[in-house]
C-alpha cells in the first residue's frame, strides 16, 4: 500500500470493529436485560392469533377454526403443528429470548408447565383477569391445582386428563388361559406374564430399555403414581429413591429377569411396529393410547380389551391421573383476550371436546363433556367394552396431586438412566435409585426425602 | 503494542487538507472497502461476538425462581463435581483419541489412492467420497439410525444373511460408541481426504523421482516424501477434526440421544440438555466456556507438536 494514501490504518479499523462489536454487544445486553416485553389484553373480538400444538390435537384445533371464526369473525386463527417433542425446544427458546416469536396460544404438557412458570415468570398470561375463574369446578379433580399452582393466578386451562390404562390382547390372554379381569396386583400380572410367555411366546409388555426416547420410564412412573408417589413430594423434596420407587423398579426388574419384557428401543416407530406385530400382550399406556391402537391396527378390532391397571399393593388403587395437557396464553401476546376466547372455545365447550374425543380418543378434562353418549357407548374395537366409562371411573376416583416441579426433566433423565442400568446390566434398583437421587440433589439443591 | 504506538502517533498527518475538492471522492474511495466489509462485521458482531460475551456473563449467573442471580464461579465449581460432565468429557475424549487418528489415517490412504495415476474415473470417486460431507447432519443421522436399528435395520439384515446374530448397534453402550464412530468416519473421511489430496498435488514429482533413483520403494517414498509434504495439511485436518469432535452434537443427539446410560453423551449433548431441557442456561454457558478453553489448549498443543518448527 502506498503510505501517502490516507487510508485508515489497520489498527484504526480493528479499533472501530471492536467498538462496533462492543456497542452491538452492550446494546444487545441492554435489550435483553429489560425482561419480557409486556403483552396486552387487546380487543377480545379482534386480532390475528397463532396457536402452537402438535399432531392430532393440532389437527383437531384446525378443524374447529371455521366454526370459531363464524362466531368471532374479527379473530383470525392460525394453528401450527410444531410437533412433539420439538414444541418444547421452540417454546423454551422463545421464552429464553423474552418471548420473541412466541405464539399467542401454547399447548403445554403437565411435565413442562411448572418449569415454564418457574423459570420464565410472566411468560404465560394470568388467565384469571380474562375470566378463567368461572371454570374452577368445570374440570376433573386435581387439575385446577395443576394450572393454578399457588391459587393466585391461572397459568392455563386443562385440556386432556389421562388416566393410567391397561390395554391388552384379549385373544392372547384367552389362549394362555388367563383371566385378565382377575389380575388384582402387578404380582398377579407377572405370574400371568409367565403363563402367557410359556404358552404363546408373547411378551408381557415392551419397554424402551436403552431409553432411546424420553418417555421410556412411563411404566415406572405409572407404578409410582398408582402408589400416590412421584419423583418429588408436595414440598418439592426428591423422592426417586423412596420405598415406593424401589418397589416399582423392582417389579420392572422382576418382569425383565423373567424374560417378559420386549425391548422396544427406537422410539415411536418401534412401539407402533410392536403393536402391529403383536409382540406384547399388554400396553400399560394412558387413555389417549386407545385411539392410537385403533388407528394402527384397525383389522384387529375385537381382539383388544381395556381395563384399569392392577394395583401395586393388594387393596391399592388402580386409578391415577398420570398426565394432562393444557392450553396457555403467552404473556407477551398483544391479543390475550382474543387468544383466551379461542382457548375457551376449544376447552370449555363440551361440543368441541366431544368432537376431539370422537376423532382422536383424547380424553377431556372438562367433566360436562362426559354427558355425551359417545363416552357411554360400547366400543366395537375393544370387544364391546365401554372404554369411555372405564376411564371416566378413574377420573372420578380420588387421585392424589402430583408435584412435577421445575426439575421434572432432570428427574426423568436420572430415573431413565437408572432404569437402563437395571434392565441392561441387571443393576440393583435400590442402589441405582439412590444414585439417581444423589445426582438430582447435587444438580438442583433440593433435599432428598429419606 | 507499546512499541508501535509512538510510531503511529509520529506518523505525518495524512494529506487531508491538501485534498481540496478531490476530498469527497477520495474519502469515498477510502471508505468503500470498509463499507463493503461492514455487513459482515455487523453480522459477526451480533451473531458471534455478542453471544460469546453474553454467555460468559450467563455462566456467572444462576436462575432462581426465574430471577438471574450472580453466583460468581459457582457454576464452574459445580461442573468439577458433576459426574455426568466427566462422563461426557471422557466419551468425547475417547472419540478424539480413537476415531480421529483412525479417520485421518484412512483419509491419508484415500488421498494417496485418489491421487494415483492408475485410477480411472477419478472425478467420480472424489465426488463419491466427498458427498457424505454435504449430506445434512440430521438426514444422515436419521439414515444411520434406520440402518442400525436392531430389529429391522439393513445392517442386521445383511449380517443375518451370513448367519451372524443381531448386533445391538445403538442399544448396547459399547456398540453405541462404535456406531457413533462409524457414522462420524463415514461423514468426515472424504472431507479430510480432499484437503490432503489438494496438498498432495503440490508435492513436486521430482522428489519422487529422486527418491526412486536413490532406490526408495513405495513405502519409503511415502514415509520420506509424501508424509513430510503432507505435514501442513495433516496439521490442518487434525486441528479441524479436534475442534469438530469436541463440539460434536448432531450425531449422538439423533442416533442415541446420548444413551444408552450416557455411553454416547458428549459435551455438546450435555450442554444442550442443560440449556434446553433443564433451562439451566448459566450452567450450560459454563460448560461452553470450559469447552472453549479445552479447544484452545488442544489446538495450541497440536500447533506446537505438528507445526512447522522453522
Amino acid at each position: 500500500m502506498n503510505p501517502s494514501r490516507p487510508y485508515p490504518s489497520r489498527r484504526r479499523v480493528l479499533g472501530l470493529g471492536g467498538a462496533l462489536a462492543a456497542s452491538a454487544g452492550l446494546g444487545g445486553l441492554a435489550a435483553c436485560s429489560s425482561g419480557p416485553r409486556a403483552g396486552a389484553h387487546g380487543d377480545p373480538a379482534k386480532g390475528d392469533i397463532t396457536v402452537w400444538s402438535w399432531a392430532g390435537p393440532a389437527a383437531e384445533m384446525r378443524a374447529l377454526v371455521p366454526e370459531f371464526t363464524k362466531a368471532h369473525p374479527g379473530i383470525k386463527v392460525t394453528v401450527e403443528d410444531i410437533g412433539n417433542p420439538a414444541i418444547w425446544d421452540k417454546i423454551t427458546t422463545s421464552m429464553a429470548a423474552d418471548g420473541a416469536g412466541l405464539a399467542d396460544v401454547l399447548h403445554i404438557g403437565v411435565d413442562y408447565l411448572p418449569a415454564y412458570t418457574d423459570r420464565f415468570p410472566g411468560q404465560l398470561a394470568d388467565l384469571g383477569p380474562l375470566g378463567a375463574g368461572k371454570y374452577r369446578t368445570a374440570f376433573a379433580d386435581g387439575l385446577w391445582q395443576t394450572v393454578s399452582l399457588d391459587g393466585s393466578r391461572v397459568d392455563a386451562l386443562p385440556w386432556e386428563a389421562n388416566s393410567g390404562g391397561f390395554y391388552y390382547r384379549a385373544d392372547v390372554f384367552e389362549q394362555a388361559g388367563v383371566d385378565v379381569t382377575a389380575l388384582g396386583t402387578w404380582d398377579d400380572t407377572i405370574e400371568a406374564g409367565r403363563e402367557i410367555k410359556a404358552k404363546t411366546g408373547t411378551y408381557l409388555l415392551g419397554i424402551d430399555k436403552p431409553a432411546s426416547q424420553q418417555d421410556s420410564a412411563n411404566l415406572f412412573q405409572l407404578l409410582l403414581q398408582l402408589q400416590g408417589a412421584m419423583y418429588f413430594d408436595l414440598d418439592g423434596a426428591i423422592t426417586v429413591s423412596s420405598p415406593e420407587a424401589v418397589l416399582a423398579m423392582t417389579l420392572i426388574k422382576r418382569m425383565n429377569d423373567a424374560g417378559l419384557v420386549n425391548d422396544i428401543s427406537g422410539g415411536w416407530n418401534s412401539l407402533i411396529s410392536s403393536v402391529k406385530s403383536g409382540t406384547a400382550a399388554v400396553l400399560p399406556w394412558p387413555t389417549w393410547f386407545g385411539g392410537v391402537i385403533e388407528d394402527s391396527v384397525p383389522d384387529q378390532a375385537g381382539l383388544w380389551g381395556v381395563r384399569l391397571p392392577p394395583a401395586v399393593q393388594p387393596g391399592g388403587t388402580n386409578a391415577a391421573t398420570v398426565n394432562s395437557t393444557h392450553l396457555a396464553v403467552s404473556g407477551t401476546s398483544r391479543h390475550q383476550a382474543a387468544a383466551f376466547r379461542f382457548v375457551e372455545f376449544v376447552l370449555t365447550r363440551p361440543r368441541s371436546q366431544v368432537r376431539i374425543y370422537r376423532n382422536q380418543g383424547i380424553a377431556p378434562a372438562l367433566m360436562a363433556a362426559y354427558e355425551d353418549p359417545v363416552f357411554h357407548q360400547p366400543s366395537e374395537f375393544f370387544g364391546g367394552q365401554k372404554k369411555g366409562e372405564i376411564f371416566l371411573d378413574a377420573l372420578r376416583a380420588d387421585s392424589p396431586a402430583f408435584n412435577y416441579t421445575s426439575d421434572y426433566a432432570r428427574a426423568l433423565k436420572a430415573v431413565t438412566d437408572a432404569q437402563t442400568r437395571v434392565l441392561l446390566r441387571g443393576a440393583d434398583p435400590a442402589t441405582e435409585l439412590r444414585r439417581a437421587a444423589d445426582q438430582l440433589a447435587a444438580q438442583t439443591a433440593r433435599k432428598v426425602a429419606r | 503494542m507499546t512499541t508501535s504506538a509512538p510510531q503511529a502517533r509520529t506518523a505525518p498527518p495524512p494529506a487531508r487538507r491538501k485534498a481540496g475538492r478531490q476530498r469527497p471522492r477520495r474519502s469515498g474511495r477510502r471508505l468503500a472497502p470498509y463499507l463493503f466489509l461492514l455487513p459482515a462485521a455487523v453480522l459477526f458482531a451480533v451473531f458471534k461476538l455478542y453471544p460469546i460475551g453474553r454467555s460468559f456473563f450467563l455462566s456467572l449467573y444462576k436462575s432462581v425462581d426465574g430471577v438471574d442471580r450472580y453466583v460468581g464461579l459457582d457454576n464452574y465449581e459445580r461442573l468439577m463435581d458433576d459426574p455426568l460432565f466427566w462422563t461426557a468429557l471422557r466419551n468425547t475424549g475417547v472419540i478424539l483419541v480413537i476415531q480421529v487418528p483412525l479417520m485421518l489415517a484412512l483419509a491419508t490412504g484415500l488421498a494417496v489412492a485418489l491421487n494415483s495415476a492408475l485410477l480411472r474415473a477419478r472425478a467420480v470417486f472424489r465426488l463419491g467420497f466427498f458427498l457424505p460431507m454435504i449430506t445434512g447432519l440430521v438426514a444422515y443421522g436419521i439414515i444411520f439410525s434406520v440402518l442400525l436399528n436392531q430389529q429391522y435395520g439393513l445392517a442386521n439384515w445383511l449380517l443375518s444373511l451370513v448367519g451372524a446374530g443381531e448386533v445391538p448397534w445403538l442399544t448396547d453402550p459399547l456398540w453405541a460408541q462404535i456406531s457413533l464412530g462409524l457414522a462420524l468416519t463415514w461423514h468426515y473421511t472424504g472431507y479430510n481426504a480432499v484437503i490432503l489430496l489438494a496438498r498432495l498435488q503440490t508435492i513436486p514429482s521430482e522428489l519422487y523421482n529422486a527418491a526412486a533413483v536413490d532406490g526408495a520403494g513405495a513405502w519409503q517414498s511415502f514415509r520420506h516424501v509424501t508424509l513430510p509434504g503432507l505435514r501442513p495439511a495433516l496439521l490442518l485436518t487434525t486441528v479441524l477434526s479436534t475442534i469438530g469432535t469436541l463440539q460434536i452434537f448432531d450425531e449422538p443427539y439423533i442416533l442415541t440421544r446420548g444413551g444408552p446410560d450416557n455411553a454416547t453423551l458428549t459435551i455438546g449433548v450435555y450442554l444442550y440438555q442443560n440449556a434446553f431441557q433443564y433451562f439451566d442456561f448459566g450452567y450450560a454457558s459454563a460448560i461452553a466456556y470450559v469447552l472453549a478453553v479445552l479447544i484452545g489448549v488442544l489446538g495450541l498443543i497440536q500447533f506446537r507438536v505438528l507445526g512447522d518448527k522453522s
